[in-house]
């Protein structure tokens, strides 16, 4: 997740981009919850750089440039934290949004193959 | 790569190595007098594993049988079989997708360039075994400028330590390139 900063950020932008949703119990992916005492803060926006150490999600920094990125979490030392599928809306050839749950119902077969 | 998803959202296999067509290249003839490099590299191109056959079986047994087919995945398999990460991937995964984003946001094509160079050498060093972020950098510095198709042969640069061929040697040679999937 690219940011300019990391000041408040909208829980909702976090979960849209991570996967991770903040909740009074903690960081939440799927049926998984990880405790992050301070990181939705009382204005209801969400501290980045507390919830990221939470996660265990790397932060860096590129001066030069004035913008950060987050990497993923390392909760369990896996990519998976959780068996629920991520929920990304993709843009399709034309231009079109489409969110992966828009197959509910029906079997997904997601393949991902390489430009290089 | 594919991932498998059934009806409520879940996902029944991870990520993993996925083909559903023998690659003409493991089978190809490689003919006499190619220059050295580019013999070596159609040779350890044809060493890479091939599993298509077998896979693409198992994704019909998958959409004829449901959960009942023996290619599900419980929940916990899902997760224990999915791609480590530890902090040296999730910081090479940031340092890539920093790369990425300076480069498709910079002023010229050469100032994105260079803005990314060091996030993704970065990424290389911390995730050495990382295909993808080693073969998107180096078509980048090794396809000719105006080239209608990336450079598969991915070669020796004074950008980035590596390349292709002598990457894949270092690794074990084209058997070790690909991890077959685990069915």
């Amino acid at each position: 997740m690219i940011l300019q900063t990391l000041d408040a950020l909208d829980p909702e932008v976090f979960a849209e981009r991570t996967g991770w949703h903040a909740k009074p119990e903690g960081m939440c992916s799927g049926e998984v919850c990880v405790p992050a005492p301070g990181a939705l803060r009382a204005d209801s926006t969400l501290d980045v750089a507390l919830a990221a150490r939470h996660l265990g999600m790397p932060v860096i920094h590129d001066e030069t440039h004035g913008v950060w990125a987050i990497g993923p979490a390392t909760t369990n030392g896996h990519a998976l934290t959780t068996a629920v599928a991520a929920d990304p809306v993709l843009a399709t050839r034309d231009g079109q949004l489409f969110r992966l749950s828009s197959l509910l119902g029906r079997k997904v077969l997601l393949v991902a193959w390489s430009s290089y | 790569m594919a991932v498998w998803i059934d009806e409520q959202g879940t996902i029944v296999r991870p990520a993993e190595s996925a083909g559903i067509e023998r690659s003409p290249l493991r089978d190809m003839e490689v003919p006499d007098g190619l220059p050295e490099r580019i013999d070596r590299m159609f040779r350890e191109v044809k060493k890479i594993p091939d599993d298509a056959e077998n896979y693409r079986a198992a994704i019909v047994d998958w959409v004829e049988h449901g959960a009942a087919s023996s290619f599900v995945l419980s929940p916990d398999e899902v997760v224990s079989r999915s791609l480590p990460r530890g902090d040296d991937e999730a910081r090479a995964a940031a340092c890539f997708e920093l790369g990425e984003y300076l480069r498709r946001t910079a002023a010229t094509p050469v100032l994105g360039q260079a803005a990314a160079v060091p996030w993704w050498r970065e990424a290389h060093r911390l995730y050495p075994s990382n295909w993808t972020y080693k073969r998107q950098a180096w078509t980048l510095v090794t396809t000719p400028e105006g080239a209608t198709e990336n450079d598969l042969m991915q070669g020796p640069n004074d950008v980035y330590e590596g390349n292709w061929l002598d990457d894949v040697i270092a690794g074990g040679g084209g058997e070790a390139y690909t991890v077959v999937a685990r069915l």
